[in-house]
C-alpha cells in the first residue's frame, strides 16, 4: 500500500535581544551556568514581569515576512506546570492571542512552488536548560526567560524534503529579519517535526510521532525520512504506530522513543494577571513593516537581475553573511560573475561564518575588488590572482602584493612580438586546428605564451597579438 | 503620635531603640513580629538622606511579604523560614530612599492567605486591645504594631480586606490605595490581580504621606499607574461640605450589632450635619453575596500559580528527594499546611480545562457585574461608606461559631473585597469603641480619586476626634 506522508511543524526560535523576555538579565551563549539570571528568572517571590520591547519589535517583524495577521492587541498567559528548569511553575505564553495567525510561506519543491500556511506565530518564555547525568541532574538558568517565538505550521508538509525545505527557508528568513541567530546546533532554533501516515486517497489522520532534538538543517530530511520509513514499516506488518515523542540519533541514524504521551497534560491557562493587554499603536507596526530588511527571495530576485545564474544566485542567499558580502563588493567591481564566484569559493573556503558574520576578517574589500577588476581586464591571470588572495587575506594592499611577488604584466608590444613569433613557429599544428575552427587551439597558444613569459605576459594583449599574427599565417 | 511629632520629639537612633524594645516587650502578649532586623546599617545610611524627608529615622515595619534585600522574609510560611532576600522590593527602596528604619518583619497569615491571622507559621497576633481576640488579617502583626504604638506606620497588603479590617479590629488608619497606584514588585503575592500594598498609621495624614512617599509608575510592575502622584498630605482640608457620600444600605441592613448600627447612624446625623450630601446607595444583592465564592474562585486559581515557584529547588525549605521531582513533591507537601493546600486544590479545580469556564471564566463575569454596579453607583458620590465590620475583633478561641452563608457573613464581613474586584482606592479609619474594642467605619472611593478619599476620611476624623489612639498592652 502507499502512503501519504503529513507533516506538521513547531519551531522554536530564541529572539536576538540583549535582555530577556520579562526581565532586564542579558542574553547570553556560552556564559558561565547561572551568571546571566537575575530574581525574576529564578522565580523569586515578588517579582514581576516587565515586557521586553524589542522582543514585540522582532516578532512583529516575524509575522510580517511570513505573511500572518497581527493582532495588535498583545496579551499573554500562564501555562501552568512543576517541572525543575520552569522557575516560575508556569510559563508565560501567548495561548488564547498569539501575536500572528493564519499566514503563509512559499517554498520549492521538486514539483515546483508551494504554500505552507502557518496557523499561528507566539511569543513566550524559554525554560532553563537541564543536564542529566549519572548521578544528579544540573540546571542552568542562563537560559530561563530568554524571548521566544513558536511558529506552527498546518499540516500541510508532505515528505522529508519538504520538512526541510520548510524549516531551511524560515530558518534563512528569520537570519535576514536579524530576528535570531537561527543556529540549530546551538539550540537557538529548534524544531519539533509531527509525523503521520495514511493510506493514500483517505482523509483521516493516522497516530502521530513528535521528533525533537534535531541539530541540524541536513540531519530534519534523514530524521523525517527514517521516521517515515519506520512508521511504513510498522503499517506494513500490521502494526500500530505509538504515539510518541521521539529524538534523532545522529550516529544510529534513526529516531529513538524519549517518552510516550499518554493523554493530553492540563496546562490551565489563564490569561496572565501581572501584564495588561497592551494596544500597540498602528504607526509603530507601520513604521516597522516601512524598515523590514531585504528578504532572501527578494535579493534572490535581484541578483538574478544583475545577470547571475538561478544556481549562483541561490547559493549566494543561502549565507547571508556571504550574500552580505558580496552586496559590499558589488559597486566596486566590474564584474558581477567574477565577484559571485569568488566569494562562493576562495572567501568562504577562507573566512569563517564567525568573521563573515561580525565582519571581523582583514581582508580589505577595496583591494579584493582591485584585484577582481584586474582579472576582469585580463591584467592578471587566474592563477596570479590565487596567489594575490591569498596576501589579500592577510590584509596585504593589491598593489603591493603585485609588487612584492614581482608579477610583472609584460605589456610591450614589441617583447610580446617576439614571443608570439616563438610560439606560432614552434606550434604549426596549432595554427592549423586554429583556422579549422577549433576555439582551443588559442587557448593553447595564449598558455604557452605565458608560459614562456613566466606567467608575466598581459594575457589580454597577448591573445590579441596571437589573433593579429594568426590571421597572417593562413594556412594556404 | 503622628511622623511629625515623633520626628520633634527623639533623634533617630532613640526613636528606633524605643520601637525595637516596644516590639520586643510586646512580643510575648501580641506575637507580631516574625523578624528582627538589625537597625545600624540604615542609620548610618542616613547620612545620606535629607533630614527633612518624611520617614527620616522613622521606624516602620513590613509585612512579611516584602521583600528586603539580605533580610529574612518568610511569608509567614514554613516552607520560606530559611528564605533570605536577595533584593528589594520596590516600596522598600522608597522607604529608605524617604529615610525609614525598617524594624523587622510582622506576621500574617501564610502569603496573606486568610483573614484571622491563625494561619501564620509563628501562631496567632493578638489583638492590643485584648489578647484573647484577634488583630485581624492578614496583615494581623503590621496592624497590631501600629495600634500598640511601636511604629508609627507599617506596611500591610489587601487582597480581599487584609488592611481595611485589621485597621477596624485594632481602631487606626488602614489603607488601600488605588490598584496600580503603588507598585507590588517585590511583595510575595496572593492573587496577582487582586492584591494591593497599603499601609496602617494612626492618623489620616499619616496614610497621605505614606501614599506619597509609596506611589509612583515601577517599570518592574506593568500594571502601576503612570498617573502623577499628587502631593496627599497637602490636599487634606478636611471639609464636607457638598461632599456626597453614600451609604451602602446592603451592608447597615445586613448588621445585626445593634451598637455598630447606632454609632454608625449617628455619624451619617453628624455627617449631614456638616453639610455633606448624604444619600443611601443599594447594590445588587444577589451580586453582593456572591462576592465571596467570586473572591475565592479567582484568589486561588490565581494564588495556585502565584505560589507554583515554591518548588524548594532554588531557595526555601527543601526536603530532598531521589530527583528534581520527587523533591519538589515532598518539599511542597511539608512547606504548606493544609488550608494552603486547599487552597490550591480549589484554585486548580476552577481552573481545569473541563471546569475553567463554569467556575473561573464566570467568576471573572461576576467580577465584571460587581465592578460595573459600583461604578454605576459612585459615578454620582464621592465616596461609599459602611461599617468595616458587623462587630469587634472575634475571639481567637471559643467565640460563636460563624455561619459561613449567612447573609450578615457573606455581605458585612465580605463586601470590602468589592475595592479588591474594582481596584478602587478605600480607607478604614476608626469609627468608635463597643466595650473598649475598636470599631471601624470603610469609605471607597472612584479609580485614582486617592486624594479625594483621604480629604473626605481626613473631616470624619476631625469630626469624630478618633486619631493617634494607642492600646494599652497588658503585657
Amino acid at each position: 500500500m502507499t502512503y501519504e506522508t503529513i507533516i506538521g511543524i513547531e519551531i522554536h526560535c530564541e529572539l536576538k535581544t540583549r535582555s530577556k523576555m520579562f526581565s532586564g538579565a542579558p542574553v547570553t551563549y556560552g556564559a558561565a551556568p547561572n551568571t546571566a539570571v537575575n530574581e525574576i528568572d529564578l522565580g523569586h517571590p515578588g517579582v514581576l514581569p516587565s515586557l521586553n520591547k524589542t522582543a514585540v519589535e522582532k516578532a512583529l517583524q516575524a509575522c510580517m515576512a511570513l505573511n500572518l495577521t497581527i493582532d495588535p492587541l498583545v496579551r499573554f498567559d500562564r501555562k501552568n506546570y512543576f517541572y525543575a528548569d520552569l522557575p516560575k511553575g508556569f510559563q508565560i505564553t501567548q495561548q488564547f492571542y498569539p501575536i500572528g495567525k493564519d499566514g503563509w510561506l512559499d517554498i520549492e519543491t521538486d514539483q515546483g512552488s508551494r504554500r505552507i500556511r502557518i496557523n499561528r506565530l507566539h511569543m513566550e518564555e524559554d525554560t532553563a536548560k537541564q543536564y542529566h547525568l549519572e548521578d544528579a541532574s544540573w540546571i542552568d538558568f542562563n537560559r530561563a526567560g530568554v524571548p521566544l517565538v513558536e511558529i506552527v505550521s498546518e499540516a500541510d508538509l508532505r515528505s522529508a524534503q519538504e520538512a526541510m525545505a520548510y524549516v531551511d527557508k524560515l530558518r534563512n528568513i528569520l537570519v535576514y529579519l536579524d530576528v535570531t541567530d537561527g543556529k540549530m546546533e546551538e539550540g537557538s532554533l529548534r524544531c519539533d517535526i509531527n509525523i503521520s501516515l495514511r493510506p493514500e486517497g483517505t482523509s483521516t489522520f493516522g497516530t502521530k510521532t513528535e521528533i525533537k532534538n534535531i541539530n541540524s538543517i541536513s540531519n530534519i530530511e534523514k530524521a523525517v525520512a527514517s521516521e517515515i520509513a519506520r512508521q511504513t514499516a510498522l503499517l506494513e506488518a500490521g502494526e500500530a504506530v505509538e504515539q510518541a515523542t521521539r529524538r534523532y540519533d545522529d550516529v544510529a541514524k534513526t529516531t529513538v522513543m524519549m517518552r510516550k504521551k499518554e493523554g493530553s497534560v492540563d496546562y490551565k491557562y489563564f490569561p496572565e494577571p501581572n501584564i495588561p493587554p497592551i494596544r500597540l499603536p498602528q504607526a509603530w507596526i507601520e513604521s516597522i513593516r516601512s524598515k523590514l530588511p531585504e528578504l532572501p527571495d527578494a535579493r534572490h530576485a535581484r541578483y538574478k537581475g544583475l545577470g547571475l545564474s538561478d544556481y549562483d544566485a541561490g547559493q549566494l542567499i543561502q549565507n547571508k553573511a556571504i550574500s552580505d558580502f558580496f552586496d559590499q563588493l558589488l559597486p566596486l567591481v566590474k564584474s558581477v560573475k567574477l565577484a559571485a564566484n569568488w566569494c562562493l569559493g576562495d572567501i568562504l573556503a577562507n573566512l569563517s561564518q564567525d568573521q563573515l558574520t561580525h565582519r571581523t576578517y582583514a581582508l580589505c574589500l577595496s583591494e579584493l575588488a582591485a584585484m577582481i577588476n584586474a582579472l576582469a581586464d585580463q591584467t592578471i591571470s587566474s592563477k596570479q590572482a590565487k596567489e594575490i588572495f591569498g596576501h589579500l587575506v592577510e590584509g596585504k594592499g593589491y598593489a603591493e602584493t603585485v609588487k612584492a611577488l614581482n608579477i610583472v604584466q609584460v605589456s610591450d608590444t614589441s617583447v610580446l612580438a617576439a614571443l608570439v613569433e616563438e610560439v606560432l613557429n614552434e606550434n604549426p599544428q596549432s595554427i592549423v586546428d586554429y583556422h579549422a575552427g577549433k576555439d582551443r587551439a588559442l587557448g593553447f597558444l595564449v598558455g604557452q605564451l605565458m608560459k614562456k613569459s613566466k606567467g608575466q605576459a598581459n594575457p589580454a594583449l597577448s591573445s590579441e597579438l596571437l589573433k593579429a599574427q594568426l590571421a597572417t599565417r593562413k594556412p594556404q | 503620635m503622628t511622623l511629625h511629632t515623633l520626628k520633634a520629639m527623639f533623634d533617630p537612633a532613640t526613636r528606633v531603640d524605643h520601637a525595637i524594645q516596644a516590639a520586643h516587650a510586646f512580643q510575648p502578649a501580641l506575637n507580631a513580629m516574625v523578624s528582627f532586623i538589625d537597625p545600624q546599617d540604615q542609620l548610618e545610611a542616613l547620612t545620606h538622606i535629607d533630614p527633612s524627608a518624611p520617614f527620616y529615622g522613622i521606624p516602620v515595619a513590613l509585612k512579611d511579604l516584602v521583600n528586603m534585600k539580605d533580610t529574612r522574609t518568610t511569608g509567614s510560611s514554613k516552607i520560606l523560614d530559611n528564605y533570605i532576600s536577595p533584593y528589594d522590593a520596590t516600596i522598600t527602596r522608597k522607604l529608605r530612599e524617604a529615610g525609614a528604619i525598617i524594624i523587622g518583619k510582622a506576621s500574617c497569615d501564610t502569603f496573606g492567605m486568610g483573614g484571622t491571622n491563625k494561619t501564620a507559621a509563628t501562631g496567632p497576633v493578638h489583638n492590643p486591645y485584648d489578647l484573647s481576640r484577634m488583630s485581624g488579617g492578614s496583615s494581623g502583626g503590621s496592624a497590631a504594631l501600629v495600634a500598640a504604638g511601636v511604629v508609627p506606620m507599617a506596611i500591610g497588603t489587601d487582597t480581599g480586606d487584609s488592611i481595611r479590617k485589621p485597621a477596624a479590629f485594632t481602631g487606626i488608619v488602614g489603607l488601600k490605595p488605588t490598584y496600580g497606584r503603588i507598585s507590588r514588585y517585590g511583595v510575595i503575592p496572593y492573587a496577582s490581580s487582586l492584591d494591593h500594598v497599603g499601609c496602617f498609621t494612626r492618623n489620616v495624614t499619616d496614610a497621605a504621606a505614606t501614599l506619597k512617599v509609596l506611589a509612583g509608575r515601577d517599570d518592574k510592575d506593568m500594571t502601576s499607574s503612570t498617573l502623577p502622584v499628587e502631593d496627599y498630605p497637602a490636599l487634606l482640608k478636611g471639609d464636607l461640605k457638598g461632599k456626597r457620600i453614600g451609604i451602602l444600605t446592603n451592608v447597615i441592613d445586613s448588621i445585626s450589632n445593634p451598637t455598630v448600627r447606632t454609632q454608625f447612624e449617628a455619624l451619617v446625623e453628624q455627617l449631614s450635619a456638616q453639610g455633606a450630601l448624604v444619600t443611601r446607595v443599594t447594590l445588587n444583592d444577589a451580586l453582593m453575596k456572591a462576592l465571596l465564592p467570586t473572591y475565592y474562585i479567582i484568589a486561588n486559581a490565581e494564588a495556585t500559580a502565584n505560589h507554583a515557584n515554591l518548588d524548594s529547588l532554588r531557595f526555601g525549605v527543601q526536603v530532598p528527594g531521589a530527583d528534581n521531582e520527587e523533591t519538589m513533591r515532598l518539599s511542597r507537601t511539608a512547606g504548606f499546611g493544609p488550608l494552603l493546600r486547599k487552597r490550591f486544590v480549589i484554585g486548580s479545580y476552577a481552573l481545569f480545562v473541563e471546569n475553567q469556564e463554569r467556575l473561573f471564566r464566570k467568576a471573572q463575569r461576576v467580577r465584571r457585574l460587581v465592578v460595573e454596579d459600583l461604578k454605576a453607583a459612585l459615578s454620582q458620590l464621592d465616596v461609599i461608606i459602611a461599617p468595616a465590620s458587623g462587630g469587634v475583633a472575634p475571639l481567637l478561641e471559643g467565640g460563636p461559631k460563624t455561619d459561613e452563608l449567612s447573609g450578615e457573613y457573606l455581605i458585612a464581613e465580605n463586601y470590602m473585597v468589592m475595592g479588591n474586584f474594582s481596584g478602587y482606592p478605600s480607607i478604614t479609619i476608626p469609627m468608635g469603641f463597643e466595650n473598649g474594642l475598636p470599631l471601624g467605619i470603610n469609605l471607597t472611593a472612584k479609580a485614582f480619586d486617592d486624594a479625594n478619599l483621604l480629604d473626605i476620611a481626613y473631616g470624619i476624623e476631625t469630626l469624630t476626634g478618633l486619631k493617634n489612639l494607642v492600646a494599652k498592652v497588658n503585657a
